[in-house]
């Protein structure tokens, strides 16, 4: 008898095991480690929104709550997606889930039937395809390449869809790039979409408020409103008010669509904890200034981080429009031997060897179905990342 | 509008989600409505789980947890399961999630496969057949008779199992019926289930500590330690300390299997809320007096609820013996006419009658495998509970 069932089968084991091994295994050891692997931001959780969360604890909000969400939570969620993109939902078009990914898992197991088609711009964050495979779908990863600001280009788009398609997935701005995408930039993607009808949109926008020099985010609905009745519109409070471990993200879409998502949540998990939608509420709808002030810390993290990596030999860097993340190509130091000795014949060899001998942590670009990059998260104190950047460039200045 | 899952087609929104969503359209248009529905206890959270939530906000504990829970939160499981049942288990045998029913929905959705049966013996709550059905496999209904005390018999369950069996589900006490299987009762279980041994056991254990009358609590995995290899334990804060809304239950069993399910829920939600996970470590290791008093609440609610149902006309009421529910016949009751002029030909119109003419909420039997019965939550506050009784005994005087 078979253990696990044939969809937990179908998913690849995580590509990053080796790594974070190796990592936890050094940090145990007492070796210096600076970690430039995590998606979570290094701020604090504001002050109004811990304040919430225990004004929702002494008043006894410890009760189940609708499945979809309260309806303050989802009422701010409105608010903010009209605030911040000028999109109108109504609280019966929003549900509430823990995290956001939960929200992608509810959208593919409401809606995959064996052998659907979803079509993802790679780089990605690699749980979509494996959600897409969990509900039986098909990944199509269409490639985005560095040299288009690792965007995806609308003929691209137009050549990937086929009458399978039941999902374009767009993450924006882009886990791992940083890549944003502009008003322009969506306008022809969304004129493919409006001519197949048959498609489902969804744009997970969970990084727009993290976005740096004079780049304005947009998003599908603002851009094409008739795409409105079949896109799902991703976000959540994890990365703008550093709120990773509260578990909170939520989508605005069609009533139909966001009726089959909370059925299955009713069966899955029922509603996120209570005290946290209370802190959710206050993150959106109290004081924005923490969410500038991140942005601001991040945005000249990033402009250190692509020019110091961008004076290491063999590494080239973008300048992303957003996120906290930067995704250089490596490529150049492939086939090399490292100081230590080690061959560096692709990207995980590349990162291994960097934290072994240099003490920094990365992920590989084959963990976001793109190698020959690494992943570089600048969610760390500024010092941390100056050293890190100065050992990165030894370590490339080693190879050989 | 592009289409959904066929999946989604065999799964509803629970009966008692809609039953209390009437109840709240009624009490909003200004009806003295009394729910006796939810599966919620009506008591607050412990002082010092709220506090440890509190104290958890304030020093920053707000990050990414680990997807299997906090390690201070497994040692309190761990400490749990050898205090209450003298069972052992490993860290890496525990898992937390988002509430008991993520914990179910993980193991389902790992190891059953379309065809898989899963036996289920009934009157049960509606998720386990909705999470199976989700993953395309049969639930198998093993009927457990009011004249039995609504326990499984194991010569049923024996009768129910075939070489497709992936599953047996057990549920003690039981939701809705509150009965509970004796050592005894679950040792002739187990007897059956050494016959089979390609059958996965799940004992969801979630109401243990709510019993009465000296009963003692025992545990598949506890009375036969030779199935603890292929016995999962499901439990949770929810209803032991009036922690719903929380969204915290874990799960105990094979290192294998532990792990199948980390990685499923890495896939739908990853960890779960920190400072839930903080509370709960709280309310299991701090102070347990809470819990006797809510007990003998329970208790008492119960004694009078059957009192009451006993002495209205057509309804005849089992004593259970643990859980906050009774589950009361209603045989005497179908073909009559209300004094509102409705006919009662099913459980489901004695409930729809019942909340629109005594603006009483109840969940039909129906929806949980087993009709004519009603679940009557007693996690309701003495004096509703007992104007709701009364409400019931005056429209069973008033059928004709």
């Amino acid at each position: 008898m078979s253990l696990t069932s044939e969809r937990l089968d179908r998913i690849q084991p995580s590509l990053t095991i080796a790594i974070s091994t190796v990592a936890r295994r050094m940090i145990a050891e007492g070796k210096n480690v600076i970690s430039l692997s995590q998606g979570e931001p290094d701020f604090d959780t504001p002050r109004n929104v811990k304040d919430a969360a225990i004004r929702a604890l002494e008043e006894g909000q410890t009760k189940y709550t609708d499945v979809s969400g309260t309806p303050a939570l989802r009422k701010a969620v409105a608010e903010k997606f009209k605030r911040d993109s000028g999109i109108e939902y109504k609280p019966e078009e929003i549900i509430i889930s823990t995290g956001a990914k939960q929200v992608l898992f509810n959208a593919m197991l409401s809606t995959l039937n064996a052998g659907d088609e979803v079509i993802i711009p790679s780089p990605c964050w690699v749980s979509y395809p494996d959600i897409v495979t969990l509900a039986d779908g098909k990944p199509v990863l269409v490639p985005c390449s560095q040299n288009n600001g690792f965007k995806m280009r609308a003929e691209d788009l137009e050549a990937a869809i086929t009458p399978k398609t039941r999902w374009f997935m767009l993450n924006n701005p882009c886990n791992p790039t940083g890549a944003g995408y502009s008003a322009e930039d969506l306008r022809p993607i969304c004129d493919v979409l409006l001519r197949n009808p048959h498609v489902w949109v969804l744009t997970d926008d969970i990084y727009d408020s993290l976005v740096y020099d004079d780049f304005k985010p947009s998003t599908i609905v603002a851009v094409e409103p008739k795409l409105k009745d079949r896109t799902l519109t991703v976000h959540g409070v994890s990365k703008a008010y550093a709120m990773t471990g509260w578990r909170i993200g939520f989508a605005g879409g069609p009533v139909a669509l966001i009726k089959a998502m909370d059925k299955l949540q009713s069966q899955s998990t029922s509603n996120p904890n209570s005290i946290a939608q209370a802190a959710a509420v206050e993150a959106l709808t109290g004081q924005q200034e923490t969410v500038e002030d991140m942005r601001r810390v991040f945005e000249e993290r990033r402009n250190l981080v692509v020019s110091m990596l961008n004076q290491a030999q063999g590494v080239h860097c973008s300048t992303p429009e957003g996120a906290f993340y930067v995704y250089p190509s490596i490529q150049g130091c492939i086939g090399k031997t490292s100081k230590g000795g080690k061959p560096i014949k692709d990207d995980e060899a590349f990162a291994l060897a960097l934290l072994d001998e240099e003490g920094v942590a990365t992920v590989h670009g084959a963990a976001f179905c793109y190698p020959g990059y690494i992943r570089i998260s600048y969610a760390n104190a500024t010092e941390e990342l100056r050293e890190a950047m100065t050992r990165i460039q030894r370590f490339c200045q080693g190879l050989h | 509008m592009p289409g959904f899952a066929s999946r989604l087609s065999r799964v509803e929104l629970a009966a008692s989600v809609r039953m209390t969503i009437k109840a709240r359209e009624l009490r909003a248009a200004g009806k003295p409505v009394i729910t006796l529905t939810t599966g919620e206890p009506n008591f607050d959270s412990p002082p010092h789980a709220i506090e440890a939530a509190h104290q958890a906000a304030l020093k920053g504990d707000t990050k990414y947890p680990p997807q299997d829970g906090t390690r201070a939160l497994k040692e309190a499981i761990r400490a749990k399961f050898k205090r209450d049942s003298n069972l052992d288990y490993a860290l890496d045998e525990i898992c937390v999630s988002n509430g008991a029913k993520q914990a179910i929905f993980n193991a389902i959705m790992a190891t059953v496969d379309p065809g898989d049966e899963v036996v289920i013996p009934v009157p049960s709550w509606i998720a386990y057949t909705q999470m199976v059905q989700l993953c395309e496999a049969t639930p198998v209904l093993v009927t457990c008779p009011q004249n039995n005390g609504f326990k499984p018999r194991a010569e049923d369950i024996d009768a129910a199992i075939t070489p497709k069996t992936k599953w047996l589900i057990l549920n003690n006490p039981n939701n809705p019926t509150g009965a509970c299987c004796s050592a005894e009762e679950l040792e002739a279980i187990a007897k059956v289930m050494r016959k089979h041994p390609h059958v996965w056991i799940m004992s969801d254990d979630m109401y243990e500590h709510l019993v009465f009358d000296g009963f003692r609590h025992t545990t598949v995995a506890q009375i036969a330690p030779d199935l603890k290899d292929r016995t999962l334990t499901v439990s949770g804060v929810s209803k032991t300390y009036a922690m719903t809304g929380w969204r915290v239950g874990f799960v105990v069993g094979p290192k294998n299997l532990i792990k199948a399910m980390t990685v499923m829920q890495g896939h739908v939600t990853a960890g779960i809320s920190t400072v839930g996970q903080a509370a709960a470590v709280a309310a299991m290791t701090g102070p347990q007096d809470g819990v006797d008093e809510q007990i003998r609440a329970y208790k008492r609610r119960r004694d009078v609820a059957v009192e009451m149902l006993n002495a209205s006309p057509g309804i005849s009421c089992h004593k259970p013996e643990g859980a906050f529910y009774v589950f009361p016949n209603v045989a005497g009751l179908l073909g009559k006419t209300t004094t509102g002029g409705r006919k009662l030909n099913t459980d489901e119109d004695v409930c729809l009658a019942l909340l629109e003419e005594q603006y009483v909420a109840a969940v039909h039997g129906a929806a949980y495998h087993m009709s004519p019965y009603l679940r009557i939550s007693t996690a309701t506050a003495d004096e509703d509970l007992v104007e709701g009784l009364r409400r019931i005994q005056t429209f069973c005087e008033g059928l004709t």
